[in-house]
């Protein structure tokens, strides 16, 4: 798993390009974050990113029912939010070419 | 307009300084029913009563604002304005007590001359406030400040009215007016009382704007 | 458990969110919480610290990754070969400094080494005894403490400060508090400077010292007694100072602090 520090910076990132493949909610993301090995994002660090890019205007929110219990707030992405995740993911394989040259000489297990 | 809004706000924090204003108020109070008796000594004590308690709340108006007086110059304020706005304000203070004072003994005293008697009251009251805030500028601790008025006060007091040290107090004018009032005689007294208030009063409003001239004076910079 | 949403909710209103969109929020977040079938405790943790933590989070840049440095500006403050003497006995020496707007700089070192000095040096406060200071006009001071009147209440200081920047009374006061409310306070109406906590006044120190736009701006440990989301928030603020094109210098002993800033000035290592 991501150790917390690397996550702060790139789970805006995570999320906008889930929600680009479809929208979801809360729970929903957090466990596909975990399946794609990602991290377990505790409810206390992804609600406030999902509501900053409510705010921000990059991701737009919708109530939808829920088979069992409450009703479940679903976020798709925005055009801004499109633009926002384009440009961040370029500005991360470029960080993650930087960091993979860096390390290619380090042996793996 | 700065100054008017210093003025107001001073007059609104010492206004909730309920303790410290209660025993001002009745500091020259105290100083009256003393020799109530007498009406000489009685407006003479009253009167330096006054002089004493608002010099002594300037003084600690001015204190109490030895750390906010800084900033304000660095936002813009000038120097007139922000010690002028507390001058008015305790001024304004002052002028007050002594129209309350005078009404008592208005009412209370058989007065020679009732209009000498709100006169020497007020020249106390205005020549008090720059007062407090000379000494206040000079001697920047509350306790040395007020034990500094503590002795103008009682020098005073005790000092023989003819001499050349009375003379150099600061309330001899207000005694001088004063004595007109009960006693009568020349008109001279209150004129001599007048001029010894306006010098009396420029010298501490000059020495208290210079001495807070060069303590709040702002390093010129150039533009980089 | 129904206690978390009021009390949650509760926090909101005192960190100066509307009434309107804490009521949302509180709701929004006890639903989050049903989502995974959990209690908002559970989920999120003691109530008024999740507040704390999502205001400040609300508050961040979009993400931490791209966040868009501006080119550094003009030159706003510089210090030269700046030394100052008390008597015989040298504070310190030959301190230079650039700081260009966008900039923030951070003045560290051991207690009494002169970094309140240095600031009220650059200032205009004290005067240096050699070198060279240059600095723009507008200037903003936020001392370490003190530096506000006990006796007036937060619209009042707004009020007093605000004439002495040549504002009006009205918007001095709707400035000061627009600018409270990016620190999380909303001033009470009636609460004098002497009632307020360490932490609050300390953020009225800071409003004070931004109420009139300075470009430069001079802090000296302005966050003593701030709690960890007062200590967010003031550096978010900071942050938002400098992509305006202001310049910071902050003077300040933790370390923690020295990563996001663009110029370290040691005056113990002298």
């Amino acid at each position: 798993m991501t150790p917390r520090p690397w996550l702060h910076g790139f789970l805006d990132l995570c999320l906008l390009a889930m929600l680009r493949e479809r929208a979801d909610y809360g729970y929903g993301l957090s466990q596909r974050l975990a399946a794609a090995g990602v991290a377990e994002v505790p409810g206390g660090t992804l609600y406030p990113a999902l509501l900053r890019l409510e705010e921000q205007g990059l991701a737009t929110p919708s109530w939808g029912p829920s088979e069992s219990g409450p009703r479940r707030k679903y976020y798709a992405i925005t055009g801004a939010g499109l633009d926002v995740l384009e440009q961040q993911a370029g500005d991360w394989r470029r960080f993650r070419d930087g960091v993979d040259s860096l390390l290619s000489a380090v042996p793996h297990e | 307009m700065t100054t008017l809004v210093v003025a107001s706000l001073s007059t609104r924090e010492v206004g909730r300084r309920r303790a410290a204003l209660i025993l001002v108020i009745a500091l020259p109070f105290w100083f009256y029913l003393v020799r109530r008796d007498l009406t000489g000594q009685s407006i003479r004590m009253l009167t330096l009563g006054i002089g004493w308690a608002i010099s002594t709340l300037t003084l600690f108006v001015v204190n109490a604002s030895r750390g906010v007086d800084p900033r304000l110059r660095l936002t813009g304020a000038s120097v007139v304005s922000i010690i002028g706005g507390r001058l008015l304000a305790m001024t304004g203070l002052g002028v007050a007590l002594a129209l309350g004072y005078w009404t008592l003994v208005a009412i209370d005293q058989d007065v020679l001359h009732l209009w000498a008697a709100a006169l020497t009251m007020l020249v106390s009251a205005l020549v008090a406030a720059p007062l407090g805030s000379l000494i206040g500028a000079l001697l920047p601790r509350e306790l040395e400040g007020a034990l500094a008025l503590l002795s103008v006060v009682a020098v005073q007091m005790l000092a023989d009215p003819a001499g050349l040290t009375a003379k150099l107090m600061p309330f001899w004018s207000a005694r001088e007016i004063g004595t007109y009032a009960v006693d009568g005689g020349s008109l001279d007294l209150v004129w001599r009382g007048l001029a010894h208030m306006g010098v009396t009063w420029l010298i501490c409003v000059g020495g208290t704007l210079a001495v807070f001239q060069w303590r709040l004076r702002l390093a010129r910079y150039p533009e980089p | 458990m129904s206690d978390w949403p009021s009390a949650f909710e509760a926090e909101l209103l005192r960190l100066g969110v509307q009434p309107g969109r804490a009521r949302r929020l509180a709701d929004e977040t006890s639903q989050q919480a049903a989502e995974s079938a959990a209690t908002p405790g559970d989920v999120f943790g003691p109530a008024h610290l999740y507040a704390r933590h999502l205001m400040a989070e609300l508050n961040a840049p979009a993400a931490a990754t791209t966040r868009t440095r501006f080119e550094a500006g003009p030159v706003l403050l510089s210090l030269t070969g700046v030394g100052k003497k008390y008597r015989r006995q040298t504070v310190f020496q030959d301190v230079n400094l650039t700081v260009r707007g966008g900039e923030v700089a951070a003045i560290v070192g051991a207690n009494g080494c002169g970094k309140s000095t240095l600031l009220r040096i650059c200032a205009g406060l004290t005067r240096p005894t050699s070198g060279e200071v240059r600095r723009v006009r507008r200037v903003g001071l936020v001392p370490q403490d003190g530096g506000t009147a006990g006796w007036l209440t937060a619209e009042e200081h707004f009020t007093l400060f605000g004439a002495a920047a040549g504002m009006v009374p009205g918007r001095a006061r709707s400035t000061g508090v627009h600018l409270a409310t990016r620190l999380a306070w909303r001033p009470g109406r009636k609460q004098r400077a002497q009632q307020m906590s360490g932490g609050t006044r300390q953020k009225l120190n800071l409003v004070l010292g931004e109420l009139h736009a300075p470009d430069l701006l001079l802090l000296d440990e302005p966050y003593q007694g701030f709690d960890q989301g007062a200590y967010l928030d003031f550096w978010q603020q900071v942050f938002a100072w400098r992509d305006a094109g202001r310049a910071i210098v902050v003077v300040t002993h933790l370390l923690h602090d020295l990563q996001n800033v663009d110029h370290v000035l040691d005056l113990g290592e002298r």
